[in-house]
């Protein structure tokens, strides 16, 4: 869940789907100038400046974060768009890989200094300075070179890099206000310039930081937008009990709310003065199986094993059990990692496995298994009891572990408990030391990361799965710049994937944004940039 | 009675430092602060170089313990595990809210529950006593956090039936509380579901042993002779038997107060509010062994501080109680 790690970087692409509430509040009325809105943020930010590491999680850069902008901005579609950047950025080289952007001229920060390349250099210089304790400098460190210091930007990478746009969706930091100061400190509690001000590049400036309680947000003068900001106030108040925030947004304490997943959710759909939208967010929950020796379970190497598994549990009587009250239209994803609304990108590689109980006897039965007196399969001795492990507390993950449980039990499989809370669940997991485990992987939509999930060695590779021609096609495909044969190549290695079974997506973890229906223009953005990347044009009826 | 104290300080400080220690090596066996940091393929290996050299994560535990005692004796505890704002910042922050809070519920619940406990034992066995025991027991009984939940999701249902805001169901304070009384006004709307929760438990203990004390002292001999001279029954009651029967009470009062310092962890997390409690479970759920220990060391303090409290109020109340 941090904003630099996985927004620029995506882990795995994503899309939003808008399901049946739909999205924005739309009205044919003349936005009204003025006005506040309180937002419950179910996170408090650690500290303000979200490219560290102690104060980078989403609502950082959901809140305070609004007052740093980037070159491009990621949109519910998960499309990277041009917002500081004055259009599209040129690839003026291939050879070394270079780009050039300009930059807005209307763009300027609060202080009424221009956003210019000087500002971009030093964003990429404070990020690759070891002394700075930035969450990461992934994207950053293939960078060779920025240069320009006016409304043009040059920047030389090292080689080709295929999400620069998602990589420059990360704000800018002013050179003016922060060249000479202790990055680790200077914009832990506010974003003040040299003279004591506040800044900010967004269409909101910090008004106050009230550390347990509250960020306020008010209106940018400068806002160098296409309008001025409609509301004069967003007020942040921490509400990091879902239960609170529900009961909050109830009785009207609180405007606007963006929680976890919650049955409660349901009651508030029905509630006249409030509007319930929900997306398919970034949260990827899937299976993983070990198909490593340490640690792992030796009949869940084999690829048929995996896939008799697979034809065990059924994708779409679970999502239905788990969301139906929540989010009906929900359907299960069908590939590693493009999500289904991602017209063009998605192949459903994974759509053949849907719940077969006579698959599986017909795949088990042919590799000379046989099902015990308690109705579970063996193969040359080896009984199909596989532990299966989440992390315990998370209600969700739980209640899915024991539908799957259940299905697979019918189909000859035993699903043996095996979930631990998170900081226990993670490092036994990447140790290997699992057979099945339920998680999720976090992302924006892109694809560059997928090497090191699925490639051979991979860093996050702990299932250990390993296919040289996948891991050609991963590799090649975070350096290739064109968008359609970088497509096709992460499909091709999604399609082998989905006939080897290393991973079972699950579902795409679906986003809530509940307001009142008085709160006009406000709509969810599924992906890592939030709910609040359009608090420009929220304004209140 | 100033030896005594002093003398009780001075063997509190051993105890401090043995509970500090045990809690450090307790705390720091959940295991690597740094592991969730480590998992992510992307995040900055400088940047975790970096935390590890500065809180010392390779060095043994009881190194890392001794530099621990230096940031919590000369720097306020130092500064979390990720972030550098000084410890001590947020602990002056949510103390005071955590008092306010635990003062006016013991309050409430002292008057309420020994007014109770009073009634109760002169009129024993009436209709008030029977109704005050069966209710004491239910507010025993009541999980904390369910009579929260119950509590917001009423008032909360209230303000849509009547379109009335009497009490708020969560924060310390609305976006503009004003100023002067519009802002205390503002902190007790806010304060008042989460001071009822906690004062009913307080009420239903503090009833109880009212009664049961005063029931023991009215017939104690002195009370009788009290009496016997023509006294007035309220002055026999209230001059002479809750005097004395008042001794368990405030010496409960004082010790559940020290204990409540750590902040109502429930309470506060339900109602969202930044206090001790609140600050604990926060960080529980970051694994920052740092602020885990300042909050530790706080309530145990203040534990051994109001022990010594209760003590001396024994003593004060107590007449034939003398300390050396």
């Amino acid at each position: 869940m941090r904003r630099f790690t996985l927004t620029a970087m995506a882990v795995v692409g994503l899309v939003a789907m808008v399901f049946a509430a739909g999205g924005s509040a739309g009205t044919s009325q003349k936005p009204k100038q003025g006005g506040t809105v309180v937002f419950a943020a179910e996170q408090e930010p650690p500290c303000l400046n979200t490219a560290l590491a102690g104060c980078n999680n989403t609502w950082t850069s959901w809140t305070a974060g609004t007052a740093t902008r980037g070159l491009y901005i990621l949109k519910p579609n998960f499309s990277a768009v041009p917002d500081i950047a004055d259009g599209e950025g040129q690839i003026v080289k291939r050879n070394p890989f270079t780009l050039r952007m300009k930059i807005k001229q209307k763009a300027v920060w609060s202080d009424g200094v221009p956003v210019t390349g000087k500002d971009v250099a030093f964003t990429w210089r404070t990020f690759i300075n070891p002394r700075n304790d930035v969450a990461s400098r992934s994207g950053y460190d293939s960078i060779k070179s920025v240069s320009g210091t006016g409304k043009t930007v040059t920047v030389v990478f090292k080689q080709p890099f295929a999400p620069w746009k998602q990589l420059w969706a990360n704000p800018l930091y002013p050179a003016h206000a922060l060249t000479g100061t202790d990055f680790n400190t200077v914009w832990n509690e506010s974003f003040k310039n040299k003279s004591g001000q506040n800044i900010s590049n967004g269409p909101f400036v910090l008004q106050s930081y009230v550390k347990g309680q509250s960020i306020t947000m008010v209106r940018n003068p400068r806002w160098w937008g296409p309008h001025k900001p409609y509301l004069d106030k967003v007020t942040f108040v921490f509400r990091t009990n879902t239960d609170t925030e529900i009961q909050a947004i109830r009785g009207g304490e609180v405007d606007v709310i963006y929680p976890q997943p919650q049955l409660q959710l349901a009651d508030l759909k029905g509630q006249s003065g409030l509007k319930v939208v929900s997306n398919a967010g970034t949260t990827l929950e899937h299976i993983d199986f070990n198909a490593q020796l340490k640690g792992g379970m030796p009949l869940l190497r084999a690829p048929w094993f995996r896939q008799a598994i697979s034809y065990s549990i059924d994708r779409t009587a679970m999502v239905k059990q788990l969301f139906r009250t929540l989010n009906p239209t929900l359907t299960p994803l069908q590939n590693l990692t493009y999500a289904n609304s991602q017209k063009g990108l998605y192949k459903p590689h994974f759509e053949a496995y849907k719940y077969n109980p006579a698959k599986v006897t017909q795949i088990m039965q042919k590799h000379n298994c046989t099902k015990g007196g308690d109705g579970i399969w063996s193969c040359g001795g080896v009984k199909a009891s596989i532990k299966f492990g989440t992390t315990s507390g998370n209600r969700l993950r739980e209640l899915a572990l024991e539908i799957m449980q259940a299905q697979a039990k019918n189909a000859g499989f035993q699903f043996v408990p095996d979930s631990e809370p998170s900081r226990l669940f993670f490092p036994r997991v990447s140790d290997g030391n699992y057979h099945m485990a339920l998680f999720a992987w976090v992302g924006s939509g892109d694809p560059y990361g997928q090497t090191d999930i699925y490639g051979c060695g991979g860093e996050s590779n702990w299932k250990g799965y390993c296919s040289n021609k996948v891991t050609k096609l991963l590799r090649d495909s975070d350096k290739e710049l064109n968008p359609t044969r970088r497509a096709a190549l992460v499909n091709t290695a999604d399609a082998i994937m989905a006939l080897n079974v290393p991973t079972l997506p699950l579902y795409q973890k679906p986003t809530y944004l509940v307001h009142k229906t008085k709160i006009r223009g406000i709509r969810d953005n599924p992906t890592n940039q939030g709910p609040t990347d359009n608090m420009e044009d929220w304004w209140v009826s | 009675m100033l030896t005594y104290i002093l003398r009780r300080l001075l063997y509190s400080i051993p105890v401090l430092i043995a509970a500090s220690f045990l809690i450090f090596m307790a705390v720091s066996a959940m295991g690597d602060p740094l592991a969730e940091l480590e998992l992510n393929p992307l995040a900055s290996e400088e940047t975790i170089a970096n935390v590890r050299e500065k809180k010392h994560l390779d060095d043994p535990l009881v190194v890392q313990y001794g530099y621990w005692v230096k940031d919590a004796v000369t720097n306020g505890f130092g500064t979390p595990l990720l972030t550098e704002e000084p410890i001590w910042n947020d602990l002056k922050r949510v103390i005071p809210h955590t008092l306010a809070l635990v003062l006016a519920a013991e309050l409430i619940a002292l008057l309420v529950g020994v007014s109770i406990g009073i009634y109760s034992a002169i009129r024993q066995y009436s209709l008030f006593d029977y109704s005050a025991t069966t209710l004491s027991f239910l507010g025993f009984a009541m999980p904390v956090f369910w009579l929260a939940l119950m509590l917001q999701i009423a008032f909360t249902n209230l303000f849509l039936a009547w379109n009335v805001r009497i009490f708020y169901t969560s924060g310390l304070s609305s976006v503009d509380p004003g100023t002067g009384i519009h802002w205390l006004l503002d902190r007790a709307q806010h304060l008042a579901i989460p001071v009822m929760v906690l004062a009913v438990l307080q009420i239903a203990i503090y009833s109880r042993y009212m009664r049961a004390s005063l029931l023991e002292v009215v017939n104690s001999d002195y009370v009788r002779t009290a009496r016997a001279k023509g006294l007035h029954e309220n002055k026999v009651t209230m001059r002479h038997a809750v005097r004395n029967a008042l001794i368990p009470v405030v010496t409960l009062s004082a010790l559940s107060f020290g204990a409540l310092i750590g902040g109502a962890v429930i309470t506060e997390t339900i109602f969202q509010l930044d206090g001790m409690g609140n600050y604990f479970i926060q960080n529980l759920f970051n694994q920052d062994v740092y602020p885990i220990m300042a909050w530790l060391m706080i309530t145990a303090t203040m534990i051994i501080l109001f022990n010594l409290v209760a003590d001396i109020l024994y003593g004060v109340l107590d007449p034939r109680v003398r300390y050396d």
